[in-house]
């Protein structure tokens, strides 16, 4: 007897010591995977919760959203299925991983407390997780660059029917985006946001994806529901229209600098799939620029550059009136204006420069203003058409005639040439007058505008004549006016018939 | 530079598109934006002989159309004598970065074979040609005979 007792002793103790073993076992497990957990290749991430705080937390690609409402739960005093975590526009399904969404260093989550419970977990059938997962994936896992290739839905829909069939059912494609991005000062690669476009809040989910860039460049065109504070916004709203999505973008190449760092999608530029030559120097490459026409005309970045360089010092640039000074389709579509002027941010600084300068100087000519004459100066001004005195006021300070371009003077503008008026009274030096003549800094281009060049009769823009007839045709952009270089005057059938040639 | 290596890939199909019209294309291997060629046209008055021409790309080529003058002097209501042409399809109006050097060539060939004397460059020429034809064409033939390169054998 005792020794079956002293047996069921031993058997206890023996089954306390596993335990206690197996306690420290698994204890040292847990701890070497949490430890696992945070060392690896960790992400520093924002949860922004519905009460407005922000938690900072680090976190593993590998892992999924389950683990991610385990970490944030806890922290606003909440079970982990009580939580939901929005991104981009959709709730996340918890079995999808860090990696899968885009995320970058300093990215914002948005956590939100589930109100009601929508979902029986008894009578989820397959199908219905299989549309739960299509919903819960994030966006950049759902859109595809085939999707985007052009922007509007018609075009779209027919060339969906094509060969492009290959490339959406491509599930792996990911969709590539361009932006211009303000602090890296370049064309980087971007991402899609989305935010609820009444309060601008984050935690907004849509109830459908964008299908192309119509959907996301234009205003509400995606309807949704804002987490931040629904009634509110369908209150403030009345009900009288749904709440709507708004598409925003970030640049993927420089840790985010919070919800206010934002890029302008320069959706002109797109991945080239289906391998189209450039029209200007026909080699293939990635990404291209797709001019705005009908056609689709594309060209490589190079030569985009290239072509508003060449259009640019020829001032051939277009002041559009709703888009700005922009360029059309080098093929000479019509309607296929540049409408995103940022695309010229594809340029180099001074180039850029040198298109802000010519834009505003062309918008200042357009509204009936006048450019400073001095060297170096070219303020725009605009002054009431009558008068002809005009002040340089917020430039140099100088005050010229409108009409000569000449420092101001009383009455008639003096045309004559060689009217060098050297007041050689009270001055004790003798000068030559033809030496202080081609002595007048800036004399020489004066001389060479005077010389070579006849102002346009429409737009006075010195124009020269390097060969041809004397039919001329303005060329600044918006004039264009057909003239006589022999009777600077509208071109004619008698101009033609009488001194074509000369 | 999109005009060098667009002009390398447009010099390469020239050659090997193997044109009878326009021949012996010389480039000079440091600047690829100056080419001479040989214009051989078909019709008469001008098919007694050849035309050597050069064709001036910019730099900014093909945001720019390319210039061709003729190195030969012809007998030609388009063509004046300094060997400027006038043609449409490398106006700064008409042109189109993506017309290639081949059609532009084409059309040059075309205008040698038959004028176009509503849209003179030299008025006497057009006037001749229109008002006396059989002396334009006479006077066109010994001009060529006096000024023009030699056909190749071929």
């Amino acid at each position: 007897m005792s020794g079956s007792a002293n047996r069921l002793q031993l058997l206890s103790v023996m089954s306390f010591f596993i335990n206690t073993l197996k306690n420290i076992l698994h204890t040292m497990l847990q701890l070497l995977w949490f430890g696992k957990k945070t060392i690896t290749n960790s992400l520093n991430i924002y949860i922004k919760t519905s009460g407005g705080n922000t938690l900072s937390v680090d976190l593993d690609p590998s892992w999924d959203i389950k683990n991610v409402k385990e970490i944030v739960a806890p922290k606003l005093g909440l079970e982990p299925e009580e939580v939901k975590i929005i991104f981009a526009g959709k709730e996340l399904g918890d079995s999808i991983t860090i990696a899968e969404c885009d995320l970058g260093e300093q990215s914002i989550l948005h956590a939100v407390k589930i109100k009601t419970k929508t979902k029986l977990p008894d009578i989820s059938t397959d199908t219905i997780d299989e549309i739960e997962e299509q919903n819960t994936r994030p966006l950049c896992g759902t859109l595809n660059d085939a999707m985007f290739s052009s922007e509007d839905s018609t075009r779209n829909s027919s060339t969906t029917s094509g060969s492009d069939l290959d490339v959406s059912g491509n599930s792996n494609l990911r969709v590539h985006f361009f932006v211009f991005c303000p602090t890296c000062k370049t064309l980087k690669s971007g991402k899609i946001r989305v935010r609820c476009n009444f309060c601008n809040s984050g935690a907004f989910t849509v109830h459908s994806d964008p299908q192309n860039w119509h959907d996301v460049l234009e205003p509400k065109q995606i309807t949704g529901l804002c987490e931040n504070n629904p009634e509110l916004c369908a209150n403030i709203l009345n009900n009288r229209e749904p709440t709507f999505a708004e598409f925003y973008f970030k640049c993927s190449e420089h840790i985010s600098l919070g919800e206010k760092d934002e890029a302008v999608p320069l959706y002109l530029i797109r991945p080239n799939l289906k391998d189209v030559p450039c029209l200007a120097c026909a080699d293939v490459s990635d990404p291209v620029f797709v001019f705005p026409c009908s056609e689709g005309h594309v060209t490589c970045l190079d030569c985009f550059r290239q072509y508003c360089v060449t259009k640019l010092t020829e001032r051939q640039f277009w002041q559009h009136p709703e888009y700005g000074y922009t360029l059309a389709c080098p093929a000479g579509c019509s309607d296929s204006f540049i409408k995103e002027i940022h695309h010229f941010r594809l340029l180099t600084e001074a180039q850029y420069g040198q298109y802000q300068r010519f834009g505003t100087e062309e918008f200042v000519l357009r509204s009936g203003g006048v450019l400073c004459p001095q060297p170096g100066c070219g303020m725009g001004i605009l002054a009431d058409p009558e008068c002809t005195k005009i002040t340089c006021i917020n430039g140099c300070g100088y005050v010229f005639c409108r009409l000569c371009l000449q420092g101001y003077h009383i009455g008639e503008c003096q045309t004559a040439e060689g009217d060098i008026n050297i007041n050689n009274e009270g001055c004790l030096y003798n000068v030559d007058p033809t030496r202080a003549a081609e002595a007048r800094w800036d004399e020489a281009s004066k001389v060479t505008i005077k010389v070579l060049t006849k102002p346009c009769p429409k737009c006075r823009t010195p124009t020269e004549r390097d060969g041809g007839c004397m039919h001329m045709v303005c060329t600044r952009a918006g004039c264009q006016f057909h003239w006589c270089w022999v009777c600077q005057t509208a071109w004619t059938r008698e101009c033609m018939g009488s001194h074509w040639f000369g | 530079m999109a005009a060098t290596r667009r002009l390398q890939k447009e010099l390469g199909d020239i050659r090997n598109s193997g044109l009878k019209s326009f021949r012996d294309i010389q480039v000079d291997e440091t600047n690829i934006l100056t080419w001479q060629g040989l214009i051989v046209p078909d019709n008469a008055p001008y098919n007694k002989g050849a035309f050597k021409i050069e064709i001036n790309f910019p730099a900014e080529y093909p945001f720019k159309p390319p210039k061709i003058n003729f190195k030969t002097k012809i007998y030609h209501p388009n063509i004046d004598e300094k060997g400027q042409v006038c043609l449409p399809i490398i106006s700064a109006e008409n042109w189109k970065p993506a017309t290639k050097t081949d059609q532009v060539i084409q059309a040059l060939v075309a205008l040698v074979n038959e004028p176009e004397p509503e849209h003179p460059l030299r008025a006497d020429l057009a006037e001749e040609y229109l008002k006396d034809k059989k002396k334009f064409t006479k006077n066109a033939e010994e001009y060529t005979k006096k000024h023009s390169e030699k056909r190749p054998a071929d």
